[in-house]
């Protein structure tokens, strides 16, 4: 298992940690702390896997220690992911991942985002009038067509070493055997209750007799564990053409949804270029549209290299006026332009523009909100949970993964094929409610993801591995995290742990500052008294995301790995 | 065998006592009449579970997530889901204010109508914060009877007001537990 440390910054790793090594204490028996929010990064020297969930991040370990590369590992705790956290990410959904092949020194990015069904249209939702919501996520209709599968089997089929029923064993155990249902699951479970008992019926394994399953309580899945060995013994196939393809278009039908069979079958994930930005020295290589999450991190970082964001102090009243200032216009252009960029047209590089950045940032009041904010067309949403799931994995050779994967809401529809034991995404909910939206539902488009999965690098060696769930909370979290490790030198867990806020626009106008509540009250105050609105969320937040991270650090190449106390985050090295 | 049985009746006259009576020795039994207006002060999920639990428990119930005094027609109990949902609230387009604003009204409109209030309080700790216990502080102490899932119980809110107020609190272990205090405190 892990080499552990307490809290402890950033600097005093680097230098600390090759005296440890000299003196043969390689490996640290500590205890986690008892308060799972204290800041604790997980040491590997390595290799290292953070995920949503401890069982995870075993499946992950284990494969790196039999000689797995990144790949292999990373799509072994995405698969267990769906047996052990199946209430956020899974087969029945999509995202993205970016990989880093260090022989190469070459990133590329895999594009597994689900797509529209070819019957779909951009009034498919808005006729149906003042139900629309419950549309979106919760019928048939709000079913896309998935990608995980299909994702996972082209980075395996091209840059793995181990075959699906190899990656896949752990998951199947675990979704044998059971675990035992942490605080988060349960908290979860009671929150999308009425969505399960609808869509799932209350006889499902989602939910124990009927009822929310309660904090230490055994969750079993046979019905997952026979889909994933139906899978590794036919092949990929059988989900998209074969016997599973035809329970999945019944399950959907039978809620009114319009997935075919050919849906299914015609159903690609592609291999892309990466995005690639910069944020003073550093190199961020992210996944591009319509991953958003990417694109807005770098655009925000951007308008950020423009202020003393050091001077100010992090979370200090100037830091956090300023760069949610800089959200409020970042949401401005997302809802202007962001779609599938296979059916539109988005000008990339312009918002990645240096000058454009500097000409949003010199709009910026220093003391007051500016009040309006250019095509702030931006759909005032109703408030959503974190879902989606991210995990970062590096192996010994230095190749790297960094992957974001959702079925949208906690519990996707809340459907579930029968007999398969898989959630199907509501990422329909993804595409705009306004037909005339460049994001609008059309045949075959994938709709705008928030995802950003990413990895940084530091003279041409990754050097930070990062994503996060949060919708669109997580370019904000994300940039949030690299600030707090490269101005605030806070080491991976340290930056991953801090309080977090968010801000948008909506119509022109300002929306609230969501903080978390450990922000100082004399903080607070003193943005009240800007002139913003203050939203104090918990103190710690699934609103902001449960991110993950791996940071290298120094020349004796210490992995120190952060996982999101905000969920159920672990992580291990060796 | 004669010892085993008779353990085991004392440990059914136990269970049923506790059942039967609240933490203060108050009585819980048949405290109210059926049928039965069910819905949530704050907006969250648990008010649908609770629903579930009345159905089980064969209660003559109506479930309405946004009720008002209106929906208390030829109703004989108002049966409040405490806890906020910054998700709920958002999902039924209402803020906190708006959402006080609906269950002051409602509550008002049962105390007038003699209609007695059952509060109950699902969600255990997670299902606490400011927010929630502003919602418990204003309207506890109107009810004739809480019934709690123990961990949101942890810092003893529910037993403080209750015992203020002198109103019988039942606390179970977990949400399936409900069931039979539920079934019990109905006639």
């Amino acid at each position: 298992m892990a080499v552990l440390a307490p809290a402890c910054s950033f600097w005093f790793l680097v230098f600390l940690f090759p005296i440890i090594s000299c003196r043969g204490q390689r490996i640290i028996k500590e205890e986690p702390p008892a308060d799972r929010h204290t800041p604790y990064n997980f040491i590997g020297r390595r290799g290292m896997v953070v995920a949503a969930h401890p069982l995870a991040v075993a499946a992950g370990l284990r494969m790196l220690k039999n000689g797995g590369n990144a790949v292999d590992a990373a799509i072994a705790t995405a698969i267990t992911l769906n047996a052990a956290e199946p209430f956020a990410s899974g087969m029945g959904g999509g995202g993205f991942m970016v990989i880093y092949l260090a022989r190469e020194k070459r990133a590329t990015v895999i594009n597994f985002r689900e797509k529209a069904p070819r019957a779909a249209g951009p009034r498919m939702f808005k006729e149906k009038g003042e139900a629309e919501e419950e549309w979106r996520t919760s019928s048939g209709l709000a079913v896309a067509v998935p990608g995980a599968l299909a994702g996972w089997h082209l980075a395996l089929r091209k840059y793995g070493t181990r075959s699906f029923a190899e990656v896949a064993a752990r998951a199947v155990e675990i979704a044998e055997q059971g675990l035992v249902v942490s605080k988060t699951f349960s908290d979860i479970n009671k929150d999308e209750y009425e969505r399960l008992a609808k869509n799932a019926g209350e006889g499902t394994c989602y939910l124990k007799e009927g009822l929310p399953y309660e904090p230490g309580d055994i969750f079993r899945n046979p019905d997952l564990a026979r889909t994933l060995k139906l899978i590794a013994l036919k092949g990929v196939d059988e989900f998209y053409r074969g016997e599973l393809a035809g329970k999945i278009v019944a399950s959907v039908e039978a809620k009114q949804g319009i997935m075919t069979l050919e849906d299914l079958a015609s159903y690609e994930a592609v291999e892309v270029s990466p995005l690639q930005g910069t944020y003073k020295d550093n190199t961020i290589v992210t996944a591009p549209p319509p991953a958003s999450g990417g694109l807005h991190l770098l655009q925000f970082l951007n308008i950020l290299e423009n202020w003393p964001l050091k001077k100010w102090g992090q979370n200090s009243p100037a830091y956090i006026h300023h760069l949610s200032e800089a959200l409020r216009f970042i949401f401005a252009d997302r809802e202007q332009y962001l779609g599938d960029p296979d059916y539109v047209d988005i000008p990339v590089a312009s918002l990645l523009a240096k000058d454009y950045a500097a000409a949003v940032a010199s709009k910026i009041l220093a003391g007051r909100p500016l009040g309006f904010y250019p095509y702030g067309k931006f759909p005032e949403k109703k408030p959503k949970q974190a879902n989606t799931t991210h995990l970062c994995v590096m192996d010994m050779e230095g190749n790297v993964v960094s992957l974001t994967q959702s079925i949208n809401d906690f519990f996707g529809t809340g459907i579930v094929p029968e007999g398969t034991g898989f959630l199907l995404n509501d990422h329909m909910a993804d595409f705009s409610s306004d037909p005339q939206s460049v994001n609008a539902p059309g045949p075959g488009r994938r709709p705008v993801s928030s995802m950003g999965p990413l990895i940084m690098f530091k003279k041409g060696k990754p050097f930070l591995i990062l994503g996060s769930p949060g919708g669109t909370r997580i370019f904000s979290s994300l940039a949030q995290i690299i600030l707090n490790v490269t101005e605030f030198g806070m080491s991976i867990d340290e930056a991953i742990e801090a309080p977090r806020f968010f801000s948008y626009s909506s119509e022109g106008k300002p929306r609230p500052i969501f903080v978390e509540s450990r922000l100082p009250q004399s903080t607070i105050q003193e943005l009240l008294k800007m002139g913003h609105e203050v939203e104090v969320r918990e103190a710690y937040d699934k609103y902001f995301g449960g991110a993950q991270g791996i940071m290298v650090a120094g020349k004796k190449k210490v992995i120190l790995g952060g996982a999101d106390s905000r969920r159920d985050g672990s992580g291990a090295g060796y | 065998m004669k010892k085993r049985l008779f353990v085991a009746l004392v440990a059914l006259f136990l269970a049923c006592s506790m059942i039967l009576s609240s933490q203060s020795g108050q009585q819980t039994a048949g405290l109210f009449e059926q049928p039965l207006l069910i819905t949530s002060a704050g907006q969250n999920a648990e008010v649908q579970i609770a629903a579930v639990l009345a159905k089980r428990t064969g209660l003559n119930y109506t479930l309405a997530k946004l009720a008002t005094a209106k929906d208390l027609e030829n109703m004989k109990t108002l049966v409040l889901v405490m806890g906020t949902s910054l998700k709920g609230l958002g999902a039924a387009g209402l803020d906190m204010d708006k959402e006080r604003e609906r269950v002051t009204g409602l509550v008002a409109a049962a105390q007038k109508r003699n209609i007695p209030i059952l509060c109950l309080h699902l969600g255990g700790e997670s299902r606490r914060g400011q927010q929630t216990d502003e919602l418990i502080s204003e309207f506890l102490p109107l009810a004739r009877m809480a019934l709690v899932v123990k961990s949101g119980n942890m810092d003893g809110i529910f037993t403080r007001i209750c015992q203020e107020k002198n109103i019988p609190l039942v606390e179970v272990e977990k949400t399936v537990d409900v069931l039979a205090p539920l079934q019990k405190a109905f006639k």
